[in-house]
This record gives C-alpha cells, structure tokens and sequence, in this order.
C-alpha cells in the first residue's frame, strides 16, 4: 500500500503590485506634433516614458517652487532667465513684501476711525493753504 | 541760500547731519538710503542749497500704510469700505540744528504735503498720519494736524488726517504752477 503523502500546499504570498494607471490625454494637433518632436529629441520610443520623464521634470519644479526657489537658465554668456509659469506660483510661497508696520492701540484706532469716516474734513489751515501756495 | 528740495542720493553728505535727536540722525546715516533704494519701504527727500548740492540741511521720508479694515471698532466700520484704510505716514522730519529757524521745516513739510496730494490724487489715500514729538505738537497743530487721542505716555503723540483730498480741494491753491479750484479737481 503506497503510502500518500499530502503535500502541504503553501499559499504564495499575494503581492499586490500597484496597478498601473492608464493615461488618455486629447491633444491639440499643435501639441501632439510637439510631443512628437520632443519624444525624437530625446530618443523616447514610448509615451509612458515620455510621460514619466516629463512628471519627474515637473515634480522636481514643483518641489524647487514650494521652497520659494526661482527656476532660472544661464547661458554661457551667464545671460539669465527667470522661469515664470503661472500654475507653479500656486505652490510657490507667498513672498513677505516689506511693509510699514504701524503699531496702534485700540484708543488711537476709534479716534482715528472718529476723524477718517468724518463725512467733511477740517477746513485747511492758513498755514496748511501756504504750504501748498509755495 | 536757494533751497532745492528732492530725493535722497547716494552722494549725498549726511554723516554730519545733526538736527539733535540721534535717532532722526541715524535714520538719515544708517537706513535712509537703504529704505529707499534697496527695500523700498520709505522715501527720504532732503533740502540742500544749490550753493553746495551734497549737504542735506533738513530731510523727511514718506511711506504709505494702512490700517486693516477689521482693526477698527466695528461701530465705525459700516461707513468704512470694504478695503484697508491707506494712509500715508510722514515717517520722519527733521533739519539740521545749524540751519534751524530759516523756514526749512515749513519748506519741507510743505513739500510734503503737495507728494501726499499727488499720492492720494493718483493712487487713493484717506488721510497722512505722523508720529510728532511732544515738545513739537504745536507746530504740526498749524499744518492742520489733530491728535489722535490714546497714545501711551511712553510715546510720541501721533498726529492724524490734515489732507484727506477733499479739504484741500475745497481750497484755491497754487499747486504744480496751476490754480486748483474745486471744479477742476472734482
């Protein structure tokens, strides 16, 4: 009698690899034809590594703007040009502007309120007419 | 002595202003310039005489502020628009004590006042505001300045609207060489 053995059946691990998106982008004739030249340019054979690369290059833009830092080209002639791309200044952080700070007390702003919502203002003075007479 | 009033220049001699306050000296020697030309917060115009060009006998600075709508205590705010307040602030002023009493501080302030017209006639602005010494609130009084009640006793007393447009327009004066009536400026 041939003894059975049961082979214990061992259950490979499920991996579950991240699925991979699909991409349909509708392209005007114009930018399809630029796609195109640029996909030569830099020898890519595929869109997806078009598309990858072109991610990468954007996200590295995006990370550089959210520091606040410029993206800039240099020519050999050390000739620079800024890049300015209006959807990357929506992460770009805002830039403190030098302002005058003036420090009032809750007081001073009811007076100041009292004076600058006057429907009339104070007549000028004499000295006030000479001054602008000069 | 004929007095040129204009902007600050880079050559200009200020090291040995001294109109007997420090912190007005320093100001012109340290910050001034920087202010003006580098971060652009404020503008300094100096008076000199054409007879020697790069001495600044008596110097004052300009910047604009404003004042935060929701700063202000809400019963004043409904005849408020809904934007911050402009102000112009006359920063600083001061003159030189070797050339005091000569009529340099009339000559600057009033300088002042036709840049603050031209602001507010191009840009908008309701009212020019300054921090005046204590001892210097009669003069500023003269020039149509009032107090603006509840500064501490550790500060200077600010001063507040003199020009709010409509009450120099309702005046005649001379202004850029042409007589400026109510009808032409309304």
């Amino acid at each position: 009698m041939a003894l059975k053995t049961r082979k214990k059946q061992v259950e490979a691990p499920v991996i579950h690899r991240p699925r991979k998106a699909r991409f349909q982008a509708h392209l005007a004739p114009a930018e399809d034809s630029t796609v195109r030249l640029l996909k030569e340019e830099l020898q890519l054979t595929s869109d997806t590594d078009f598309l990858s690369d072109a991610v990468a290059l954007f996200r590295w833009a995006v990370s550089e703007r959210k520091l606040g830092h410029r993206i800039v080209s240099e020519s050999a002639s050390g000739e620079r040009k800024v890049l300015v791309f209006p959807r990357l200044e929506r992460v770009a952080p805002d830039i403190v502007l030098p302002r005058i700070e003036i420090k009032w007390t809750e007081r001073e702003l009811e007076s100041l309120a009292e004076l600058a919502s006057a429907a009339e203002a104070s007549p000028p003075t004499e000295a006030l007419v000479r001054a602008l007479r000069g | 002595m004929a007095i040129v009033i204009r902007r600050l220049e880079d050559r200009d001699e200020v090291e040995n202003f001294d109109c007997g306050d420090e912190a007005l000296n320093n100001y012109l020697r340290r910050h001034a310039w920087t202010n003006q030309e580098k971060i652009s917060i404020g503008v300094s115009y100096v008076a000199i005489d054409e007879s020697a060009p790069r001495t600044v006998l008596g110097y004052f600075t300009m910047a604009m502020a404003s004042v935060p709508r929701d700063a202000f205590p809400k019963k004043y705010v409904r005849g408020f628009p809904p934007y911050d307040l402009p102000l112009i602030l006359l920063a600083r002023l001061a003159v030189d004590r070797r050339f005091a009493g000569r009529g340099l501080g009339h000559a600057l302030i009033s300088e002042a006042f036709r840049i603050s017209l031209r602001v507010a006639d191009q840009v908008g602005c309701r009212c020019i505001v300054t921090d005046a010494y204590r001892d210097r609130i009669n003069w500023y009084a003269r020039y149509g300045f009032v107090p603006i009640a509840g500064a501490s006793e550790s500060r200077n007393i600010r001063w507040g609207p003199v020009i709010c447009g409509q009450s120099v327009r309702r005046c005649d004066v001379s202004w850029n060489g042409r007589t400026m009536r109510n009808a032409d400026r309304k």
